[in-house]
């Protein structure tokens, strides 16, 4: 743009229609007619020369330092007028005539009081009282007169008590003050009526005192100097006056607390309105009736109070429940253990399930060490265990006991044994809970338990008594005389043994109870834990080597198991514990030179415990034990096999119900019928491992020989050597039996093919003509039904069989790396998805604004106090310059003037002079 | 090291004069004896004083091999004898000389006759069990002497031949402790020692009608050879020499290489007199830590390992870490590695006691993602087959292995996981049942179609009777997460370890007891219509026959 600000003013001012050619008078008297078109023109003249000034004072607007930037997305929203971002100029102004009007007033005003500068001592000290205040005065004005004095100080020697009149003192001033005094006060008091009384109070203090400072300041002081005696008084005076006020204050707070207590009643009952419904409503006139009298009042009051205390605390969430509400509860607790009992019936039902349930949790946590496996077995075992228990009721009742009263008995010892703990917790729940009135039926509770408990004994002892009865009637007269009625409680296997050593065995049974009954826990504190060492002394009995000639005859071991299995309802620890370690010295001692014995307490284990646990402290180590001898035994006498043999009917019974796969029994039995076989396979017949059998094991010439039935005694290495072909019989013919039952028992199995294709394989060895040659027609017989039956099996099994589908597993979702997009992104914003950290990040940062606008406003006050200071200073100079100008200008025209005259006179006397 | 053999030989001095002092000690408790000692001292004191008195040397010889009979001077003569020697050859007497006059000559081939006849002395010395050691110190000094005097200093000598007599007894002798102490003190001290001791063995291997080795022979000569395993890699590590080392760097005694040409050497000559399955199996034990090391040409052992590789069973598992070291390292040409692999996988595997070692092999064998994945399968398949008869803790190594290999090759998860779609195969399938495609036995691990079958066995395992086991098995239908199960924590586990497991951990929770008390545990049940028998009382007769036995 050309040209000097002028012409682009003018230029502008033309364009905008403000200045321009002369309007033609008609023109000119249409826009006066028209008012509201004059009004608007003017609005709109004074709106474009606004913009003409802005427009040609560019320092008036703030711009950005450079130029507009390039459109991003995280750019700012742009406000409205974007290219100007403040009016310094006016801001400044704005913010001067602000200050102007705030802090230039404070200023002026500072130290002083209604325009006047009050330079009393103290007066804006907080932290004086009043009395120091008094006192620092009364000091500094001493040393201000004392300072004072000078040699010529007349009014020293004569001190004045005010003004005199003919000698005597005027009075009118005091009384004067008293009634300005009293004056101001009832003024305040008016003006403060609405306030409450302590602010009066305080008030009306601050202004007595101002009054009287003023009185001391304006009118003693002109008029003349107090005496020390006056002050003093007068300090005394006023001190007991604050006291005196203080005094009134504290009275005023009594009266207004009086009146606080008196409506606390109505507060209380506000208060217990919402909390407690109607409950404690009449109490409430009670209180305030004896809000009268104060004893009784404080007494109610701490009543009250502990009341209040004590019902929020001890208000039980139930204890308004009516019998309806309790009636509810109890079935749903009934309801949830009922089901979670059927939870365990449907585990048992389905065990396969249960496990996958435990195997879940196993697999979730990944490759742990098998220890950590055991542990976590340990811990389910519990829950699993107990479901076992029940899972194999409907068996029994399949089974149909046909003596009802024994099927009874039993199922109120499982209920004692297994849900005890249940039961027990249960009952502390509600201890806690019961009012008074529900501790009669605790106690009913606890008396069923213990029912439960001892009939439970008594009635097994006497279901027991018709079983002994029907085994040893015949003995029973007879062992009625030599049998005493009381024995002591044996702790050791030796004692027991020592005790019943002079009976006959079939007696001990009988002993056994009379102990049992005699030592009942009921009986005596200490009974319990006599039973518990006598129990473990039993399995210790039951332990014992044996031996045919003089060991108890199987019917009395059979009753003993049983007797162990009822004590191990009560001390399931201790038997445990004693089992296992009977295990743990099988393991270490021979674990593959198994006794009789041993054999006998691994079939106790297998009827005490339940067997198809998936895990169990007794039962696993059992299997354990078994399966370790069948499966590393290399069988050198017939003794072993026979053991052997053993040992796989138990895995197979103890797999009766669960039906899990033992690879030992099926190897061991191929394994026997390959010893035992006439001649020797000349092919491998199968992955079970072979071990070349010692000579004279295999069976030769047996034709005419009797299958019989394998008896303990064939266990011993001793026995066993003479058997010869009859035992070796027996052997093949137990195995053949073991291996139809293991079919039977595996026949669902998925590799049931690939088990049992060996074992075919061995049987039509045995089947083959040169083998057959030298066995019984009725072993042989019974081998090709084996076969026969495997053989049907395997079609089956074949015919079942499907690819596998393991795997219909939900896929998983690829992991996805793609971030979380808000739609709608603020950049401002933060999205921190702590909320504390994003709340305090917030006030960190007003906090942060906060401040620099703080300091910039402190600033900018300092510039201006700073710039007023400078400016009354130049004033001040100013008129000093000015006053001192003045003055000497006045002087110097004296001056003039005086010398004027001086030369006249001296020319007037020089003229005299001359004429004379 | 040279600092440390200088040790050794000092302590070697000090025991030597122990031995006299001892020797002397001795003496002075037995009168007649001293007179003897002080004789043979007066008697070494003129030998070194006067050649007058040579004749004495055959004195103390006669002396010396009355040890036979336990006399304990002949210890003192011929530690006697020994000073004499060394001085002898200190002073040159037994270095022929050129111009020697007549008598000289004579008395120097006298001479040399009475040391070579001390030296036998002293080998058989070695043979006696009480005088072993101290022969054997004796020996060494002398061979010391020997080596640095007996011929001319600029040529490098070592008496060969003197220290083969040495080896040849001690490996044909059977005493122990002479053998160990030449072995720690000599050996594998010195490196010219160990080479020539090497070279020695060779020989007197070779000596050895085929026919006919002494028994004990092997022991002695592997328990010598297998404690040697310091095997120079580079010149700079050879600087401990009994005898100062020849100068000449090109010097066989000073190359790496010969040395361990030396040490092949030795051990192809103890293969080739290797006879009983127990010592091929000693040697296969340490062949890839022990012997290779020292095979210049390793492809020497292939010869070795494939025989033993061929002869199945244990043998072939051992030898499989020596064949896979020269397939790998030495790019051994084995075509048929994989069916041999597979081939012993037979049923005695799982229940060996190998089994760990194997598997860590087998592991690294199929640790390539380049197999072909019916050569996978087929290992897969086959041994889920055979842990159907396995025990708990081989079964507790195969799944995870399977797993393993399952996660390596996504193919053969057909194998746990196929949906039939064919319509015609379906039908096939409902009719008749699943076939299974997998033929034990075929050989060649890719013809035997265990790609297309399933791994119903690894199913059955999932009702194991063990608990942990079951667990384990049950992964293979589990979704397969995991990358990989570190094998060792599964490797190690037998009964025994499992049994422990269980019974080590305290109870703590109180047992569940069976609620139901039967009536008869042993005995057949009253009415066997209503309440049937157990197996147990079924197939098992406790000795006292109720009324209802029931007929089996």
């Amino acid at each position: 743009m050309a040209g000097s600000q002028l012409k682009r003013l003018k230029a502008s001012l033309r364009d905008q229609g403000i200045t321009g050619p002369q309007k033609s008078k008609k023109q000119r008297r249409k826009l006066a007619q028209d008012g509201t078109a004059r009004n608007d023109k003017r609005l709109q003249r004074g709106v474009v020369l606004e913009g003409i000034r802005e427009q040609f004072n560019p320092f008036d607007l703030k711009h950005a330092a450079r130029g507009p930037k390039f459109e991003v997305t995280t750019n700012k929203p742009k406000t409205s007028n974007a290219s100007v971002k403040g009016r310094p100029g006016l801001a400044k102004a704005a913010s001067e005539e602000k200050r102007k009007q705030t802090l230039l007033v404070d200023m002026q005003r500072r130290n002083k009081v209604g325009g006047i500068l009050d330079r009393r001592f103290g007066e804006n000290d907080p932290t004086m009282t009043p009395e120091e205040k008094m006192l620092e005065r009364f000091a500094r004005e001493k040393q201000k007169t004392h300072n004072k004095k000078s040699a010529f100080d007349l009014e020293d020697d004569e001190p004045m008590d005010g003004l005199t009149h003919m000698g005597r003192s005027l009075d009118f001033g005091e009384e004067e003050e008293l009634a300005d005094d009293f004056q101001e006060d009832d003024l305040k008091d008016d003006e403060d009526s609405d306030g409450d009384t302590r602010e009066k109070r305080l008030k009306r203090l601050r202004a007595i005192i101002a009054a009287g400072e003023e009185e001391g300041g304006e009118d003693g002081e002109p008029e003349r100097k107090k005496t020390k005696k006056e002050v003093m008084e007068e300090v005394i005076a006023k001190s007991k006056l604050h006291k005196y006020e203080r005094q009134a204050a504290k009275d005023d707070d009594d009266d207004l607390r009086a009146e606080l207590d008196k409506e606390l009643p109505d507060i209380r009952k506000l208060l217990w309105s919402g909390l407690n419904g109607g409950k404690h409503q009449e109490n409430a006139p009670l209180s305030t009736i004896a809000g009268v009298d104060r004893d009784a009042f404080d007494k109610n009051f701490d009543i009250q109070v502990k009341k209040l205390a004590q019902d929020k605390k001890a208000q039980p969430s139930n204890r308004t429940k009516t019998d309806d509400e309790k009636a509810e509860e109890e079935s749903t607790r009934l309801k949830r253990l009922e089901e979670k009992r059927q939870k365990r019936m449907m585990g048992e039902e389905v065990s396969d399930s249960d496990e996958d349930e435990d195997d879940k949790k196993k697999d979730t946590a990944g490759g742990r060490q098998e220890d950590d496996e055991d542990e976590d077995d340990d811990d389910d075992d519990d829950g699993f265990g107990l479901g076992h228990g029940i899972k194999t009721r409907p068996t029994a009742t399949e089974l149909g006991f046909d003596d009802e009263d024994d099927f009874v008995i039993d199922d109120d010892l499982v209920a004692s044994g297994s849900d005890l703990e249940l039961v027990e917790s249960d009952d502390d729940f509600d201890e806690e809970e019961e009012d008074d009135s529900d501790s009669a039926n605790q106690a009913q509770v606890d008396e069923d338990d213990d029912d439960e408990f001892t009939k439970g004994l008594l009635n097994e002892s006497e279901t027991k008594d018709p079983i002994f009865q029907a085994n040893f009637s015949s003995k029973e007269k007879s062992d009625e005389n030599g049998l005493p009625f009381t024995f002591p409680c044996p702790q050791s296997c030796a004692e027991f043994v020592s005790i019943t050593q002079d009976y006959d065995h079939t007696n001990l049974p009988k002993i056994v109870q009379r102990i049992r009954a005699l030592h009942h826990p009921k009986l005596d504190s200490k009974n319990k834990e006599r039973l518990a060492n006598f129990s473990v002394a039993l399995v210790d009995f039951v332990a014992l080597p044996w031996n045919a000639a003089t060991s108890p005859p199987f019917s009395v071991l059979e009753s003993l198991i049983r007797h162990i299995h009822s004590l191990s309802k009560m001390f399931p620890v201790e038997i445990a514990k004693q089992f296992r370690q009977h295990l743990e010295e099988i393991s270490q001692s021979r674990p593959i030179a198994l006794l009789p014995s041993d054999l006998t307490v691994l079939t106790a284990i297998g009827t005490i415990y339940p067997t198809s646990d998936h895990f169990h402290q007794v039962v696993t180590p059992a299997m354990l034990t078994i399966s370790r001898y069948i499966g590393q035994k290399v069988p050198r006498e017939l003794s072993d096999y026979a053991i052997g043999t053993y040992l796989s009917i138990l895995c197979l019974q103890y797999q009766q119900l669960s039906k899990r796969y033992v690879p030992e029994v099926i190897n061991f039995a191929l394994n026997t019928i390959c010893s035992l076989s006439p001649v020797a396979s000349s092919k491998s017949l199968g992955n079970f491992p072979v071990h070349e059998p010692s000579a004279g094991s295999r069976i030769q010439k047996a034709k005419k020989v009797e299958l019989r039935r394998l008896n303990f005694s064939d266990c011993l290495a001793e026995n066993s050597q003479e058997g010869g072909n009859a035992l070796k019989l027996a052997l093949l013919g137990t195995t053949i039996q073991v291996l139809d039952a293991a079919a039977d028992l595996w026949t669902a199995k998925p590799a049931f093919l690939e088990t049992f294709s060996q074992v075919v394989e061995v049987l039509s060895h045995v089947n083959s003509k040169p083998s057959k040659e030298h066995l019984p027609t009725a072993a042989s017989e019974k081998t090709e039904r084996l076969e026969e039956k495997l053989k049907r099996m395997s079609r089956v099994s074949q015919l079942a069989r499907r690819p596998l589908e393991l795997h219909h597993h939900k896929p998983l979702s690829i992991k996805t790396y793609i971030p979380k997009f808000e739609d709608t992104f603020d950049p401002d914003k933060h999205y921190d998805p702590d909320r504390e950290r994003a709340e305090m990040a917030k006030l960190k940062k007003e906090h942060k604004k906060e401040r620099k606008g703080a300091m910039r406003e402190l600033r900018k006050d300092a510039n201006f106090m700073a710039r007023e200071n400078l400016r009354i200073k130049k004033a001040k100079d100013e008129a000093y310059e000015k006053k001192y100008k003045r003055l000497v200008a006045e002087i110097q025209n004296e001056e003039g003037r005086e010398a004027n005259n001086y030369e006249r006179e001296q020319k007037a006397r020089k003229r005299a002079n001359a004429r004379r | 090291m040279p600092a440390g053999s200088q040790d050794s030989a000092k302590r070697k001095r000090a025991s030597t004069g122990k031995v006299t002092k001892v020797a002397k000690r001795r003496l002075s408790s037995d009168e007649e004896a001293e007179d003897l000692n002080g004789k043979i001292l007066l008697m070494e004191q003129g030998i070194l004083e006067s050649k007058k008195n040579y004749n004495d040397i055959a004195n103390l010889l006669s002396i010396a091999s009355g040890y036979e009979d336990g006399e304990e001077e002949s210890t003192l003569a011929a530690v006697a004898l020994c000073r004499i020697f060394l001085r002898l050859l200190a002073q040159g007497s037994l270095v022929a000389k050129k111009n020697q006059s007549e008598k000289e000559a004579v008395v120097f081939s006298w001479l040399k006759d009475q040391y070579s006849q001390y030296k036998s002395l002293l080998q058989d010395m070695l043979k006696d069990k009480d005088l072993a050691v101290t022969a054997l110190t004796l020996c060494m000094r002398t061979l010391k002497a020997e080596g640095e005097h007996l011929h001319n200093k600029e040529e490098y000598t070592f008496p060969q031949a003197f220290l083969e007599g040495i080896v040849a007894t001690l490996i044909t002798s059977d005493s122990d402790d002479v053998g160990k102490a030449f072995l720690e003190s000599y050996v594998e001290e010195f490196d010219d020692i160990r080479y020539y001791t090497f070279k020695s063995v060779k020989t007197i291997l070779g000596r050895f009608n085929k026919d006919d080795i002494p028994d004990g022979l092997f022991d002695r000569a592997f328990a010598l050879l297998s404690a040697l395993d310091g095997v120079p890699q580079s010149a700079e590590e050879l600087e401990d020499f009994y005898i100062p080392r020849p100068k000449k760097k090109s010097h066989n005694l000073r190359s790496a290489i010969q040395h361990k040409r030396q040490g092949q050497d030795a051990w192809l000559a103890i293969l080739s007199i290797v006879q009983s399955k127990d010592e091929r199996k000693r040697i296969l034990s340490v062949i890839s830590t022990n012997i290779a090391p020292w095979f210049t040409r390793p492809e020497l052992l292939s010869d070795f390992l494939t025989s033993c590789y061929n002869a199945g069973g244990s043998m072939s598992l051992l030898a499989l870490s020596g064949v896979f070291y020269l397939i790998q390292e030495r790019n051994l040409d084995y075509p048929s590695f994989y069916p041999k692999l597979y081939s012993l996988l037979d049923k005695d595997i799982l229940h060996s006691k190998h089994r760990s070692r194997f598997f860590r092999l087998l592991d690294t064998f199929l640790a390539s993602t380049h197999l072909p994945a019916a050569l996978v399968a087929s290992f897969v398949k086959r041994l889920a087959r055979l842990s159907l008869n396995a025990p708990p803790s081989a079964i507790a190594t195969v799944i995870p292995w399977t797993y393993n290999l399952l996660k390596r090759h996504p193919t053969c998860t057909f194998m746990i996981h196929r949906v039939v779609q064919d319509p015609e195969l379906k039908k096939h399938i409902q009719d008749n049942g699943a076939d299974d495609s997998f033929d034990p036995k075929e050989t060649d691990p890719i013809e035997t179609g265990a790609i297309d079958s399933s791994l119903w066995e690894l199913v059955q395992l999932q009702s194991h009777y063990h608990p942990n086991v079951a667990t384990i098995a049950k992964i293979v239908s589990e979704q397969f997460t995991k990358q990989s199960y570190n094998m060792e924590d599964f490797l190690d586990h037998s009964y025994a370890s499992l049994l422990d497991a269980e019974i080590g951990k305290e109870i703590k929770k109180a047992p569940v007891v069976e609620f139901h008390i039967p009536k008869r545990v042993f005995l057949p049940q009253d009415e066997p219509a209503t309440n049937p028998d157990s197996l147990l009382v079924k197939l098992w007769d406790f000795g006292e026959p109720a009324n209802g036995v029931a007929a089996a």
